[in-house]
């Protein structure tokens, strides 16, 4: 319940991050930027024509590619 | 201590932290731009004169971690960890502390003397950021350093802090991680030890734990039976967190890494929305974004070719006078000539130098240091993937407008050598401003302005059928975008300034051997009367399957050199401007499709060759020779059906 993946979260919706699929290539990757398990995050906004998503994470922004932003899976915050 | 007066610094940090302003702000004009041996990385080394210390110093390439993901994060490690520098300087933007804290971390456990700065204070202020930099000093032992670089405060702090900390020699202490991960770590450390490599066990270790390609590699050739216990302890470790171990370890420090954040920073976030925030929402609009991007960089177009062309034409009169003066003294005899030929070749150099890339890689450098162009990736992500490659291999492309040379070049800031290649092959494709100068010269003026913008257009065509081919053709998975985006700053207009300069110089240096040689070498064909021969030479080709004079053989190897050459000899051969009167508009289009993708000029092949190696070069000239002979061939058969 409640679980989706980064691509459908909402914008502004605070969201937690559950698991990263795709292999141990992409997860490290995202880990060693602090995309880990457990960690809060918050889609900021989207590239149209399907682009990529900029996020919120440990008070940071970044930008994901699309392909890697349908492999998070996140859990929305209660409340 | 040992009086050493001769120290070596490396300058490691994430990408956008103002790594480079310190850099070039401590370095100046003493800076070296080169490549790492064998590898396309760019090393940018410099040095600099202080209280009796030369200080060497090394720009690592802008990385967010040390693991394997991409070259310049092997490069930084290896040269840490094995080249030993007296001293890690690692740049944080304190305005991302948490991400960048995570980066020192890892530089932390390569046990080498470190300080850190934390720049950007003055921006971080603004974000209503505090930290306690005592306490923080306290929790990592490591001299920390506040700096405003932009405005060189606090630098020479930094320096005699380093001074001081390489005189007190202590290393720094990694941070301990939890106890079940350190139980690993240590059962580790105990098993290598008598493994002779040049890095710390515990990073060894930790490396292992995290199922590193490169350290794997490393212990298999020493001592493989290691490999057996590395799997299990990383079981242990994925048994109680439920992660690959290579995640849990990144977690640790993490973990490590929050906690310092709770003790150390305040932020008390401003109520209004800052005016970079603002323009961050307008030009990453959805709609408003795109229209913004337009006028920016077709501004920028406007601006660097109305002032090029401005500046060239007035270059080349000044050129001419040179000539002329040149004949007066040293006479027509075929050294005369042929020297002439080399000095015509340099002169040329600068003639495509100082009115466009200089202000191409102004431009570009103000964009980006400003923040703009993650903006402009950010957006144009999804049309680059369309052709293989994440929205960054934009830059390379718009670059490409300008000169394919600098564009060639900057495709290092692509992820990996697949995309790399995969950016640079079609950078080639891209009408530079003396391809420009023909569509414009020949097809705009004499059939039409629209044909003109046709064939832009199907430069664009052909550049993404080309991306979709290379895909297919080059084995590997699109790498997708990971970008940090940085906040909008005012730009620091010395690191612009210093950048262009060592950009320039580098261009020149790369493409100024093969230019000149060549430049004598076609010379001498025309003085021992071989164009004509070679020309007719080529007649089957160019007469029979372009339908063109025979003339263009020559224009084609003088095109070679620099393409609007093709334009300039077109004139002299023919002795007429008036190009209608020799040509059809089917030829025109045709010789301005097969000049716009024909074999890359002089330049860009060295830049090629210096970027992917003399195979690959080879390969992309033979490739685009065929591929524009080819298609001229059928565009002219198509036109002269139709007009």
């Amino acid at each position: 319940m409640n679980e989706i993946l980064l691509i459908k979260l909402q914008r502004g919706i605070e969201a937690k991050i559950i698991s990263i699929s795709g292999g141990r290539f992409a997860s490290k990757r995202l880990a060693d930027l602090g995309l880990t398990p457990g960690t809060k995050i918050k889609v900021l906004r989207r590239a149209p024509f399907f682009g990529p998503v900029e996020i919120e994470v440990r008070g940071s922004k970044l930008v994901l590619g699309r392909g890697l932003s349908a492999k998070i899976l996140v859990k929305i915050n209660e409340n | 201590m040992k009086t050493k007066k001769q120290l070596y610094f490396a300058l490691a940090g994430q990408a956008n932290v103002g790594k480079s302003v310190i850099f070039n702000y401590l370095t100046s004009l003493h800076q070296h731009i080169g490549n790492w041996p064998g590898k396309t990385v760019e090393k940018a080394e410099g040095k600099l004169y202080y209280k009796g210390y030369t200080i060497n110093i090394l720009d690592l390439p802008g990385i967010y971690s040390l693991s394997t993901y991409s070259i310049e994060e092997l490069v930084a490690r290896e040269y840490i960890a094995v080249k030993k520098p007296d001293l890690v300087v690692n740049v944080v933007d304190i305005t991302n502390l948490e991400r960048n804290l995570i980066f020192s971390l890892q530089l932390l456990e390569l046990e080498r003397p470190i300080i850190i700065v934390f720049n950007m204070i003055d921006l971080a202020k603004k974000k209503g950021i505090e930290i306690d930099f005592k306490k923080l000093e306290q929790i990592l032992s490591v001299p920390s350093m506040p700096t405003v670089a932009s405005h060189g405060i606090g630098l020479s702090e930094v320096l005699d802090g380093a001074i001081e900390l390489l005189q007190k020699r202590v290393l720094p202490q990694p941070l301990k991680f939890g106890e079940e991960v350190e139980k690993q770590i240590k059962e580790l450390i105990t098993v290598l030890n008598d493994v002779d490599l040049p890095y710390p066990k515990r990073w060894l270790s930790i490396k292992l734990l995290e199922k590193d390609k490169e350290v794997k590699k490393l212990i298999k050739d020493k001592k493989p039976a290691i490999l057996k216990r590395v799997k299990e302890l990383s079981l242990n470790l994925e048994k109680i967190h439920g992660h690959d171990s290579s995640v849990v370890i990144a977690d640790e420090r993490c973990h490590l890494v929050s906690r310092i954040i709770k003790k150390v920073v305040k932020i008390t976030k401003p109520k209004k929305i800052s005016f970079e925030e603002k323009l961050h929402i307008i030009t990453t609009h959805r709609i408003l974004g795109y229209f913004l991007m337009t006028a920016i960089l077709g501004l920028m177009f406007l601006t660097i070719f109305t002032f090029g062309n401005w500046l060239s034409f007035l270059l080349e009169k000044v050129f001419s006078d040179w000539q002329i003066w040149w004949k007066d003294v040293f006479g027509n005899s075929i050294l005369a000539t042929l020297s002439w030929s080399a000095v015509e070749s340099t002169l040329a150099l600068i003639q495509i130098a100082l009115p466009y890339i200089l202000p191409f890689y102004l431009f570009l450098y103000l964009l980006e240091d400003l923040g703009y162009l993650a903006r402009v990736s950010f957006l144009m992500d999804s049309f680059m993937h369309k052709i293989g490659v994440h929205g960054k291999a934009c830059i390379p492309l718009l670059l490409g407008l300008g000169c394919n040379v600098p564009a060639c070049l900057s495709c290092r800031i692509m992820e990996t050598e697949r995309e790399r290649f995969i950016t640079g092959f079609l950078t080639t494709f891209v009408p530079c401003s003396a391809v420009t100068v023909i569509i414009m010269g020949l097809v705009g003026k004499f059939v039409g302005i629209s044909f003109a913008f046709g064939l832009y257009i199907f430069a664009l065509l052909i550049i993404f059928i080309l991306g979709r081919l290379a895909l297919k053709f080059l084995p590997g998975e699109t790498t997708e975008l990971i970008m940090a985006m940085p906040d909008y700053k005012v730009p620091n207009i010395k690191t612009i300034i210093l950048q262009t300069f060592f950009r320039l110089k580098e261009f020149i240096y790369i493409a100024a051997p093969l230019v000149i040689i060549s430049g004598v070498i076609i010379k001498a064909i025309e003085l021992a009367g071989w164009l004509n021969p070679i020309a007719r030479l080529l007649s089957p080709i160019t007469v029979n399957w372009l339908g063109l004079p025979v003339i263009t053989g020559i224009l084609l190897i003088f095109g070679l050199l620099r393409k609007e050459m093709i334009l300039v000899m077109l004139a002299a051969l023919l002795g007429t401007t008036d190009f209608a009167q020799v040509l059809t508009p089917p030829q025109m289009i045709t010789l301005a499709i097969v000049a716009m993708f024909y074999i890359p000029c002089v330049a860009t092949i060295s830049a090629l060759w210096k970027q992917f190696g003399w195979k690959k070069t080879v390969a992309v000239t033979l490739f685009k020779t065929v591929f524009a002979i080819g298609l001229g061939g059928i565009v002219f058969r198509l036109l002269t059906v139709f007009w």
